[in-house]
């Protein structure tokens, strides 16, 4: 893929989280390094407890490194104050749950429309007109005035990639992703993740899935807190 | 419309009963508060007018000559006198029905003319023709008269004559008739003459023309006319000063409207705490959507805000359905008042700061509760918020005690489960118990106060041994009469007493009360009675009861005490003369005025009236209202019989009846709020309990999962509720022994003269006991229900 000279979107240079507990702390993952460039698709596996979803944490600066530097686009997430970080990843980072995480009182467009909110972005007039766009692209747009009770599971997590993509983030970090759905849904939500990825996103996600190696090129492969595998680096 | 508000709507129309149930909890006090402060602004304003608009004197001389009128144009003449006026006031007795009652007769010189103390002319003749009588409108009632009806009435000297009621006017300045269970009339010298007095005009009433308000400057200038009236020859024995432009009723009326503005401000902030509470469990149960939130790009100030609005919009709500209805209810309790008052209101606008105090109040009180977990549910970091890890932090660990407690041997497997589930999420208990510990602790108050109240009244019968007060025209040799008296059947005792208005006297200066125009309020009465006596049981505080006949020994009542203690020489003027007594001893009275208790024979002896006696005072056997209105007509036939000159006769239950109907309004009033209390209490109740148990669906779940039976979580559950119950009532219970004793204090004050004693209403607190465990059952029981019929599965996945 783009393997050029510039600059890599993502940097990790040694790493270290360690939380609390009852036996002194516990490294969650130790001295990680790694670059990630621009519209790189990359999966993260790895047993459970390993620190999959640490590292995302990290990089979408909803948990802070321990020690180490984390560079996104230039900017050092891990100096940024809470809320420096909350707008920051709002324009920056989006991010897909394993239990989709819509608000339940929203309609779908709504949903889509609340990071623009949020982070005002776009001018008012034409959020609305952009959540179409959107849901147009994760190929649900006649869900749009529904609430997300009413979709299945499938549909509810394209609303998810579509309210990620809102801000229009260089970056979607998706943890689990379709570890609620069945196989043929989740065929198709890897597919719009590869999409996302030619249109020059770069796209990390956390899965168990074997039979969805096809999809990544990159893989990093994590146990105890460290990357095991031959990672090469953008 | 911003996205985000949108959400704030859509939560606050999803959940319907529970944002309807905070609306109401805010609505309740800040409709208290208008509803109180309303009727009570327009109240105060229009009491004040009215009785401004009366003219009320600056000050009454009761001199001992009849006034001239050419003393009145002098005064008149002297500087810093606006107005002067001779005046009179007869008691008098008239005859309704069967039964002769009070009637105070205001002697006017000029009834076209009248300078201070104007009654309002409403109907009929504006001057009463001779023979005839103008009367306050208030009287009619206890008249039983209308206008143009005829009155028989007995002046202390005269005999029983009928006089018409040619005309009605209103004075603001006098309690209505009914509540003090008298009659008030106006008329002519000309016409007292022909009732059969011979007296003439002996009050000088004046109006300053400076510092109408000043009651030392009045005072000050009232001494110098008394000095001046004196050289010419007109001797000044009393001055009544009463407080310059205060109506008789206005400091009562300020205290009682201050208790029931602390209690409806207490309303809203117990309504406050509760949706403080429920916005904190809404934070927590919203935790994940937070987290959401902040993942997307909102920042904690942003969150803050969401939660913020929803707060001023479910106030703005509240406001909207109180305000109006306050004003409703202010309207009621103003027009009630009115009544109780004697007052005409003739500018029924609520003033525009009641509705600025009730937005203020409104909004602030409920956000300020909120301010606290609101901030720290929006500060929360995302990690936390998405994480299992954030939930669980917010439950603190049990202490060790409470654990060790729960594992005694005899509480069963459930019970101590609800045991360590009810002391886990400490500050949610801590708020709940607040307020339902505040709730029932006003609720209780009020029921003991009102029955502390009741009581009181009682007491009126157990300090007063007596039945019946007959007050004679002169001093009278009573030995023959009192025998007679006393061989009436049903007749337990009779003693003839003495009273004399008093006053004390400080060094050469003149003697100033402040004595309202009516007689009655603010005034202090000598009371001599043979010692001992078997016809009244005082209450002694401190010190000694009269025991020594001879003695110059004195007993105060609470009224009187001001600061004075036990071993303190007091001067005080009788009839002229002043004479020094010893304070043995201080009393607490129910329902007098100041009185000082002095024995028979040493009153007697320095008045020159050994042997006579101007009071009979009549206890029966039976002492019952019907038995005592039966034995009363007999005595007053023999009274009459004997030709015994009376002025005036006041039965026990009369007196009893005429305090009672000076607060019936303020003590219902309490016992409304006590309502407006406990339903604000359990609705705290039936909402912290059932959010938390809706906020433990998971928990639930799991707990199905690992085997329990919806019946053993139904009991856990149950269990949870009444636990949280019989804690709130042990505090509300203690809680309300102190607030009890305050409110009993001020109330008591007021209307006996003396604390009420502190009464446990069972009563109340049964009742509270029943409402607890009542609604903290079936408000478990619902969601309880609902919770075990959700599947296992569902209640896991349950944000
Ligand atoms: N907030 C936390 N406090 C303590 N330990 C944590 C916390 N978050 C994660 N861990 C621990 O760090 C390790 C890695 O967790 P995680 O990154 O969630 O693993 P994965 O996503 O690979 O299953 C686990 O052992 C987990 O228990
Ligand atoms: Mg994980």
């Amino acid at each position: 893929m783009n393997t050029e000279q510039s600059k890599p979107l993502i940097e990790l240079s040694h790493v270290t989280k360690s939380f609390p507990s009852m036996s002194g702390n516990f490294q969650a993952l130790k001295n990680v390094s790694l670059k990630i460039g621009k519209g790189q698709l990359v999966a993260v596996t790895g047993k459970s407890g390993s620190g999959k979803s640490t590292l995302l944490n990290i990089i979408a600066g909803i948990d802070k490194p321990t020690e180490g530097q984390v560079a996104i686009n230039g900017i050092r997430v891990d100096k940024l104050s809470e809320s420096e970080l909350a707008t920051w990843r709002g324009k920056n980072i989006g991010v897909v749950f394993q239990f989709f995480q819509l608000l339940p009182t929203l309609t779908v467009i709504e949903n889509i429309m609340l990071p623009m909110d949020f982070c005002n972005r776009y001018p008012k007039n034409e959020r609305r007109e952009r959540a179409l766009v959107l849901l147009e692209q994760v190929n649900i747009r006649e869900q749009a005035d529904k609430l997300p009770s009413a979709l299945s599971g499938g549909q509810q997590q394209r609303a998810a990639i579509a309210r990620a993509l809102a801000n229009d983030p260089p970056v979607i970090i998706a943890d689990e992703p379709t570890g609620n759905l069945d196989s043929q849904t989740s065929a198709a939500i890897f597919e719009l993740f590869a999409a996302l990825a030619r249109s020059e996103k770069t796209v990390i996600v956390v899965t168990h899935e074997k039979d969805f190696a096809d999809y990544f090129k990159d893989v990093i492969v994590i146990a105890d807190g460290a990357i095991v595998n031959e990672f090469v680096p953008a | 419309m911003k996205t985000r508000y949108i959400k704030v709507i859509r939560d606050l129309t999803s959940d319907y009963p529970k944002n309807i149930m905070l609306i109401v909890a805010i609505a309740l006090g800040v409709f208290g508060i208008g509803a109180i402060l309303g009727g009570y602004s327009v109240i105060k304003r229009e009491m004040t007018d009215n009785y401004l608009s009366t003219v009320p004197a600056s000050a009454t001389l009761e001199l001992e000559k009849e006034i001239s009128k050419s003393l009145v144009d002098s005064v008149k003449k002297i500087p810093g006198i606006q107005e002067a006026e001779r005046h009179a006031t007869v008691t008098a007795r008239m005859r309704v029905g069967d039964k002769w009652f009070p009637l105070l007769l205001f002697v006017i010189d000029d009834f076209k003319e009248k300078r201070t103390n104007k009654p309002h002319h409403l109907s009929g003749e504006a001057e009463p023709s001779p023979g005839s009588m103008l009367v306050e409108r208030t009287a009619l009632i206890v008249m039983n008269a209308k206008e143009g009806d005829d009155l028989l009435i007995k002046t202390p000297h005269g005999e029983p004559q009928k006089v018409k009621l040619s005309g009605t006017v209103h004075d603001p300045g006098l309690a209505p008739a009914w509540q003090e269970q008298a009659g008030y009339g106006y008329i002519t010298i000309e016409t007292l003459h022909a009732l059969g007095e011979t007296q003439g005009f002996d009050q000088l009433r004046i109006l300053v023309s400076e510092q109408p308000y000043s009651r030392d400057h009045i005072m000050e200038t009232a001494q110098s006319v008394a000095r001046q009236v004196e050289r010419a020859g007109y001797p000044v024995h009393e001055i009544q000063v009463p407080s310059p432009g205060k109506h008789p009723h206005q400091s009562q009326m300020n205290a009682v409207m201050s208790i029931f503005i602390v209690f409806s401000f207490m309303i809203l902030v117990l309504g406050s705490i509760l949706v403080a509470t429920s916005m904190a469990t809404l934070m927590v149960k919203q935790v994940r959507q937070i987290g959401v939130m902040k993942t997307i790009g909102a920042n904690s100030i942003q969150v803050m805000g969401l939660y913020a609005l929803m707060m001023v919009l479910l106030c703005v709500l509240a406001l909207m359905v109180a305000i109006p209805l306050s004003r409703l209810a202010a309207a009621g309790f103003y027009r009630q008042l009115a009544v109780l008052l004697n007052l005409e209101i003739n500018d029924d606008s609520i003033p525009y700061w009641v509705a600025i105090i009730q937005v203020g109040s409104g909004l602030i009180i409920p956000l300020v509760a909120a301010a606290l977990p609101v901030i720290r549910g929006s500060r929360i970091s995302v990690k936390n918020a998405l994480d299992n890890y954030g939930v669980t932090q917010t439950y603190s660990a049990n202490t060790s005690w409470i654990v060790r407690f729960s594992q005694l041997n005899f509480f069963s497997e459930t019970f101590r489960l609800a045991i360590r589930n009810v002391f886990r999420q400490r500050s949610r208990l801590v708020m709940t118990l607040g307020l339902l510990a505040a709730g029932g602790a006003m609720f209780m108050t009020a029921l003991n106060v009102s029955e502390a109240w009741d009581s009181n009244l009682k007491r009126i019968y157990v300090q007063r041994l007596y039945d019946l007060e007959v007050h004679l025209n002169n001093f009278t040799t009573t030995d023959s009469i009192v025998k007679k008296i006393d061989a009436v059947q049903g007749v337990r005792a009779v003693e003839a007493w003495s009273s004399s208005p008093t006053s004390v006297s400080k060094d050469n200066a003149l003697n100033i009360t402040s004595t309202y125009p009516d007689k009655g309020h603010a005034s202090f009465t000598m009371l001599a009675l043979p010692v001992p006596t078997q016809l009244l049981n005082p209450t002694i505080t401190e010190g000694k009861w009269l025991h020594d006949p001879t003695a110059h020994h004195v007993v105060l009542n609470q009224s009187a005490r001001s600061s004075l203690k036990i071993g303190d020489e007091v001067s005080l003027a009788i009839e002229e003369k002043v004479s020094t007594w010893k304070v043995i001893g201080f009393v607490e009275d129910v329902g007098s005025h100041s009185t000082a208790y002095v024995s028979l024979q040493t009153f007697s002896a320095i008045t020159n009236t050994t042997g006579q006696a101007e009071l009979l005072r009549i206890s029966y056997r039976d002492r019952s209202k019907e038995n005592a209105m039966r034995k009363n007509l007999e005595i007053e036939k023999l009274l009459e019989k004997e030709n015994m000159a009376v002025s005036k006769t006041i039965p026990v239950w009369l007196l009893r009846n005429a305090i009672a109907a000076h607060m019936k309004v303020l003590v219902n009033s309490l016992l409304a709020m006590a309502l407006l209390m406990a339903l604000v209490g359990t609705i705290g109740l039936v909402s912290t309990v059932s959010m938390s148990v809706l906020e433990r669906t998971r928990e639930i779940g799991v707990m199905r999962a690992i085997g329990a039976t919806p019946a053993k979580i139904r009991s856990l559950i149950v269990w949870e509720g009444l636990l949280i119950g019989t804690i709130s009532i042990f505090v509300a219970f203690v809680l309300s022994v102190v607030l009890s004793t305050y409110m009993g204090r001020v109330i008591g004050d007021m209307a006996f003269r003396t604390p009420l004693s502190l009464t446990i209403s069972a009563f109340a607190l049964m009742t509270w006991i029943v409402t607890i465990f009542a609604v903290a059952y079936v408000a478990v029981l619902l969601p309880a229900r609902r919770a075990n019929r959700i599947s296992t599965r569902e209640a896991l996945a349950y944000e």
